[in-house]
């Protein structure tokens, strides 16, 4: 029986070794925020922090993590980061069908997290991982300089807290 | 008229005498150096689990992920055609039940079959031949222990004259020495133990020692790299630079028996078959014993040999999630390795989700002709172990040969800090091989 630290809490799983973390997260914890998206670690849909640093969660075998933190989009909202890209993401209204967004939001954060003011560079290296069959690309690299910087990037839609975040 | 015929038959005479003689068998049972894994007093079917496990019987004999074990049709794709594994599972009709014990041993000592056949030296008889008598029916009894399944032999696909197997009578009088293991009384026990583990029940050799023309190995060369089956079997002779006399003991353990070692590299492709089928099952004294002999053979360099950067200056000059230090950041490779592949190896070369994902002072990326890298992003890489489940997906479908050379060159480039000389038509020629 393994025993794996997500969000905070601690989930004891009975499964293999060897099973992705997704599959975890999804189909034992019941956390159905990451999403599903290649299953090799191309996409970025699955895209969930391990220690603070962004992880593909469909190629990383749970057996691997050890008590590393796992956190996911379901709390993301709560670090100062996740609550910045969050409410740029609203402001900016990334999202339009918005299956890859949980992934693009947890790239996001991490980058956040460690680079405050990034670069264009700097977001093509941390989100390149991350492809939107929508093509909001350019709203997403406008809501991450939001975000980092507090300043409105393009015409805002949207000005509300995201439901759930913390204050 | 008639001197010439005398002369005729001299010639035709002294040529098979010569036959015979170069083709003369050692008859004797030999005994084998004591194996901590397979000590004298166990039982025959223990003894035969372990040998058969150390002489990787397996990675010839089962298709990967087919669960026929032993049941043969693993295909080896050879200049000059293709051959089949057979079945050597305990079915009379398709495997080798009705073989008698000194059909066994006749085809593991002498490369001949139950019907007086040549066997192809795929088949590392050349090897075996080392190889006592009791281990070889240990071995026979175990296989013998197992389901037997039905499954026939595919036949093999050769070209003439190499599906004449009455020719490797002479390849055989020319290159295969029918010789039980020789204990060197020089050297000491576990000394011996290695070398039988790495030239006999093992076979080391069969991949990491060069072949010449004939594809026979080259024992001027021992152990001092190949190419086979489109893998760089590597140099592990103990030359400290090309080779792995600069490997801790340690590493040396860990790599054999986790496929990987820290800063050194990880198993891919046919190696992490053999660890995972085979290396991880030895017991710790034989995993010692296989260091000991391998630090004993001498330094090479080989053909093609790999110079290990251990402080590239991009990989070092990079943080885990923003690289830098590249001479050409923006290139194909290096958009291909930001989107693809940095999340999980990181610019660093440390590795994030595994410490098997870690590049950095790996063989594969220090290598120009980027051989086994290509093969990797071909093909992905898995090895299952014990405290192991490590898998890369492959990336063959997903991208061009262009892209793939591009990739290669940009991580050889990155962790190995060399110009890499990988082409869209060394990719293509990979594929073939798939």
């Amino acid at each position: 029986m393994l025993s794996l630290s997500v969000n905070g809490q601690s989930y004891p799983v009975d499964v293999p070794d060897d099973m992705p973390l997704l599959w975890v997260l999804r189909d034992v914890i019941g956390l159905t925020g990451t999403k599903f998206g290649c299953g090799i670690a191309q996409c970025g849909a699955c895209t969930v922090h391990l220690d603070g640093q962004a992880v593909r969660s469909c190629v990383l075998p749970v057996g691997a993590i050890g008590q590393r933190a796992i956190t996911t989009i379901e709390v993301i909202g709560n670090t100062p980061a996740g609550q910045k890209i969050q409410q740029a993401w609203l402001d900016v209204d990334v999202v339009q069908c918005g299956y890859c967004q949980s992934g693009q939001i947890m790239s996001a954060a991490a980058l956040l997290a460690r680079t405050p003011n990034p670069t264009d560079a700097d977001i093509d290296t941390a989100m390149s991982g991350n492809i939107c069959r929508c093509a909001t690309y350019v709203r997403i690299r406008a809501a991450i300089k939001q975000a980092a910087t507090g300043k409105a990037q393009v015409p805002q839609t949207m000005v509300s807290a995201p439901e759930g975040a913390a204050s | 008229m008639i001197r010439f015929l005398i002369v005729v038959v001299v010639i035709v005479l002294l040529g098979v005498g010569a036959y015979l003689y170069l083709n003369r068998a050692d008859h004797s049972d030999g005994t084998s150096p004591a194996l901590a894994g397979a000590p004298a007093s166990a039982a025959v079917l223990a003894r035969g689990e372990y040998l058969t496990r150390a002489a990787d019987c397996a990675a010839c004999h089962t298709v990967p992920g087919s669960g026929k074990n032993y049941a043969g049709g693993v295909a080896f794709r050879l200049p000059f055609g293709t051959i089949y594994s057979s079945n050597i599972t305990a079915d009379e009709t398709n495997g080798i039940g009705s073989w008698t014990d000194d059909e066994f041993v006749h085809a593991l000592h002498d490369g001949i079959g139950k019907h007086g056949e040549h066997l192809y030296p795929a088949f590392p008889y050349t090897s075996y031949t080392a190889l006592s008598r009791a281990d070889v029916l240990a071995i026979k009894a175990y296989l013998f222990s197992l389901p037997k399944i039905s499954q026939p032999n595919r036949r093999n696909d050769l070209s003439f004259p190499y599906n004449q197997r009455w020719t490797l009578g002479f390849w055989n009088a020319a290159f295969f020495k029918n010789r039980r293991f020789q204990p060197d009384a020089s050297q000491s026990s576990q000394w011996n133990s290695g070398k039988y583990l790495a030239t006999a029940l093992g076979h080391c050799d069969e991949c990491h020692t060069p072949r010449n023309v004939a594809f026979a190995m080259d024992h001027a060369q021992e152990l001092s790299g190949e190419m086979l089956q489109g893998w760089h079997a590597y140099n592990i002779t103990s030359d400290p630079v090309h080779g792995i006399g600069a490997w801790s003991d340690s590493d040396i353990a860990s790599y054999l028996t986790t496929g990987h070692a820290n800063g050194r590299g990880s198993a891919s492709g046919p190696m992490a078959e053999a660890v995972e089928n085979s290396l991880r099952f030895l017991q710790p004294a034989d995993t010692g014993a296989l260091i000991t002999y391998l630090r004993s053979v001498p330094a090479r360099a080989g053909k093609d040999p790999i110079t290990v950067d251990t402080k590239p200056a991009p990989t070092l000059a990079s943080s885990a999630t923003a690289p830098a230090g590249d001479a050409h950041a923006d290139t194909a490779g290096f958009k291909l390795f930001e989107g693809a592949c940095a999340s999980c190896h990181q610019w660093n070369g440390k590795g994030q989700q595994t410490p098997y994902a870690s590049l950095l002072g790996t063989r594969g990326v220090n290598d120009v002709h980027g051989i086994n890298v290509t093969q990797i992003l071909l093909q992905g890489s898995s090895l299952r172990g014990e405290n192991a489940d490590v898998f890369m997906p492959r990336f063959g479908d997903a991208y061009s040969n262009t892209e793939i050379a591009a990739l290669a060159n940009y991580v050889i480039a990155h962790f190995g800090n060399k110009q890499g000389t990988v082409t869209p038509d060394d990719v293509a020629e990979r594929r073939k091989q798939l």
